[in-house]
């Protein structure tokens, strides 16, 4: 694989795909946890990690295990309790090794669980037949893209957070309308990619 | 302090839903509403797993550890959308494929693992299996009801048949990304006036809509999770 | 409602302010965008002027009934409904059916401003959304462009079969037309494109009527521009074309200045118009629409907190940690 074709990768699952503002992965932290950017912050860092390293056991699991027994219609099932105890692992293994990190990201990693971002983005890697590198730079790069909007949407939300709004709008009802105005600047960049790459 | 069964299985349609007053299941309802026929096959996806893992939970309650419990009902879950993948894969391809990476992620759907933890294991089997099939319902009619609106307007069709597509040109921006969270904040900013703001307390503790709204401690203290 | 006998009355600093209130900044706004209106009409023809009242009373009228829907004060008198309307109809091409120009206005007030809870709660400009959101629901409308005998003769030669309607500027320059509008023709606006963007001179004249009242401070205008032509350059592009063509003049001077959306301190305005005009750059270059203003305009407003809360100036004397911080 060309070192370009790693960028498009990765770039185009940050930007023109990016996993929240046009696939609807990971909403649910995407709203419920960007109120203030560190804990923003925070929750993405905690899955970037998770998602790479999911991909790099998911993705052997599925390749080497299932295919080759031919029971890869077994993948929802292992997926999900791969990506289960992994979350679980990575927190004994922080709070034993890393307790600072533990400490700044612990609180985030027992919700990764169910984010459906993580799992989805194990599947996806499946579905697209991806190759090893491929979903891994896949996987880093939905998570970056996650970052991103978690990043833009924090801004947001702390400039509207004391806005007066009108009765039946005030809480989610307005979160959303403005993740809709967030997402529109993203659609700008359509084809972008394509371009610069020569896709 | 006891339901009746009829109140069980209409609780989930309207008090509440879990799409507009619990605000779960989010992702899947966003992605899968440009064309009515998904939410239709969404929600009957849901309805299954939901229902039958209910149903599962609900059964095992007393066997299943206090302390293994949500691995247990992932594994039952999973299992139940595994058989779903299975079957829609076999009779309805086109189905399948417009649903995509959405059908295996019902597994994640908060819906579904909240009722379990919030219903199926603290009431009996029936009572458990009326309000998987209500809160499937609620699922179900929002995802169609939002499915409708965003169908019409963006692509001038319902259910696939041409209404207003040569009237007047759509608005195409409805189908996409920015127009889900708009007709979703519509809805839910509907809902609320309905319902004057007293479903509010309720949706403040579930941490808008936060997956592990089970699992979580304090991430969103203000206003949340202090829950069960 | 200014009380007669505020100068009695004890009050805390600041003590010196401005009689300047919004419904006097958003009147200078509306004057300055006079000439852009009448070069226009002068092009267009009446449909221009039309388009642009439908507009404006469309906005003053989804302002005034939402206002009353909620319950709450009366805000048409600030005239900044009048303003987001002529703007809103100023990024539209002349002959984009009424109905779907109502629409862009019901967008414009009611989802990105009074959702929000009205003037200086929105987040991102509501004529960029609306004109984002006409753009991407009607494409085709909005991607028509009226071809007039007013115009350079280049578009006129470049005009598609029906001679009525024909390329922008940019997307000639995009798919590589033999000949270009002169670079004189670009300044004055006798070329196609949406009605208000078409002359730099014009919008410039606006431009510097609103720097000389005060109303807007050149920062965000200029850094805009000059990154534009810069890049332009650097590009390969001819400067000038890039920075008279397409809604360059128009987003950097009326939209882009929006008090309410765009950071408050000198350094963040100008991080904001560099900004601006690397995105739009950015997308010209690349991406698959020609035109990228007004999604750069929209990327910088979202950016605009995290401007903000690094270019916030630092309050002396306050310890470092805890004091300043929000």
């Amino acid at each position: 694989m060309s070192l370009t074709a790693a960028f498009y990768i990765v770039l185009s699952a940050i930007i023109t795909n990016n996993y929240v503002l046009s696939k609807f992965l990971g909403i649910c932290p995407f709203l419920g946890v960007s109120k203030k950017l560190d804990n923003a912050m925070g929750m993405s860092v905690a899955v970037i990690i998770v998602m790479v390293i999911a991909t790099a056991v998911t993705w052997p699991i599925q390749t080497y295990l299932l295919d080759k027994k031919g029971i890869g219609y077994m993948q929802t099932i292992v997926f999900i309790l791969v990506i289960a105890a992994l979350v679980q692992m990575i927190e004994i293994f922080l709070k034993k090794y890393i307790p600072s990190l533990h400490k700044a990201l612990g609180i985030y990693l027992p919700l990764i669980t169910t984010n459906c971002a993580v799992l989805g983005v194990c599947v996806l890697n499946i579905d697209n037949e991806y190759n090893f590198l491929q979903s891994i730079l896949n996987a880093f790069g939905s998570g970056v893209g996650f970052t991103l909007a978690m990043f833009l949407f924090a801004g947001v939300r702390s400039k509207i957070e004391t806005n007066d709004y009108p009765e039946a709008f005030k809480g989610i009802a307005s979160t959303l309308v403005a993740a809709s105005i967030t997402s529109l600047c993203f659609l700008g960049f359509s084809g972008m990619l394509e371009k610069i790459f020569g896709m | 302090m006891k339901k009746n069964k009829l109140q069980i299985l209409t609780n989930g349609i309207i008090k509440e839903n879990p799409v507009l007053v619990l605000v779960l299941g989010t992702c899947p309802t966003l992605a899968i509403s440009t064309q009515a026929i998904n939410g239709i096959g969404m929600g009957a996806c849901v309805i299954v797993v939901l229902t039958c893992s209910n149903i599962i939970i609900s059964a095992l309650k007393r066997i299943i550890p206090d302390t293994v419990r949500i691995p247990c009902y992932i594994t039952v879950i999973a299992t139940f959308v595994t058989i779903v993948q299975l079957v829609l894969k076999a009779y309805a391809p086109s189905l399948d494929k417009a649903l995509g990476v959405y059908i295996p992620l019902i597994v994640v759907n908060c819906i579904i693992l909240g009722r379990a933890e919030a219903f199926a294991n603290k009431n009996s089997v029936i009572d458990s299996a009326l309000d998987g099939i209500g809160m499937g319902l609620g699922y179900t009619l929002t995802a169609t009801v939002m499915a409708c609106i965003r169908e019409l307007l963006g692509s001038g069709t319902l259910f696939g048949a041409p209404v207003t597509a040569n009237l007047f040109s759509p608005f195409t921006i409805l189908i996409m990304a920015p127009g889900g969270f708009f007709v979703f904040g519509c809805l839910i900013a509907l809902v609320n006036r309905i319902t004057k703001g007293k479903v509010k307390d309720k949706r403040a503790n579930k941490c808008i809509g936060c997956p592990g709204a089970e699992f979580c401690s304090d991430v969103n203290k203000e206003g949340g999770c202090d829950n069960k | 409602m200014a009380d007669k006998h505020t100068n009695l009355i004890v009050s805390s600093a600041p003590h010196v302010c401005n009689p300047a209130d919004t419904a006097t900044i958003m009147r200078d706004v509306v004057i300055a965008l006079i000439p852009a209106l009448a070069v226009a009409i002068y092009v267009f023809g009446f449909r221009a002027l039309l388009m642009t009242a439908v507009c404006a009373a469309a906005c003053v009228f989804f302002e005034w009934a939402v206002r009353k829907i909620m319950g709450r004060e009366n805000t048409i008198g600030d005239w900044s409904a009048v303003v987001t309307g002529v703007i809103l109809a100023f990024n539209l091409p002349v002959n984009m059916p009424i109905w779907m120009a109502v629409i862009g206005c019901f967008i414009a007030i009611v989802v990105v401003k009074q959702i929000f809870g009205g003037l200086g709660q929105n987040f991102a400009n509501p004529a960029i959304v609306g004109r984002i959101a006409l753009f991407i629901g009607f494409a085709t409308p909005m991607t028509t462009w009226a071809v007039t005998e007013k115009m350079s003769q280049a578009i006129i030669n470049n005009a598609g079969v029906d001679a009525v309607t024909g390329a922008t500027p940019l997307a000639m320059l995009n798919a590589g037309a033999a000949e270009l509008p002169s670079n004189l023709e670009m300044f004055l606006g006798t070329i196609n494109g949406s009605m208000g963007e078409i002359s730099a001179c014009a919008l410039l004249i606006g431009g510097i009527y609103l720097v000389v009242r005060k109303v807007i401070s050149p920062a965000i205008p200029v850094s805009f521009i000059a990154t534009v032509a810069v890049l332009a350059a650097v590009m390969g592009y001819d400067p000038i074309f890039q920075v008279c063509a397409g809604g360059v003049m128009l987003g950097a001077i009326f939209m882009a200045t929006d008090y309410v959306t765009s950071p408050i301190t000198t350094k963040g305005r100008i991080i904001f118009g560099i900004g601006c005009g690397i995105f739009t750059m950015l997308i010209r270059a690349f991406a698959s629409y020609p035109e990228g203003v007004s999604f750069a305009i929209l990327l910088m407003n979202i950016l605009t907190p995290h401007i903000d809360s690094i270019t916030r100036s630092k309050l002396n004397g306050v310890p470092k940690k805890g004091g300043a911080e929000k």
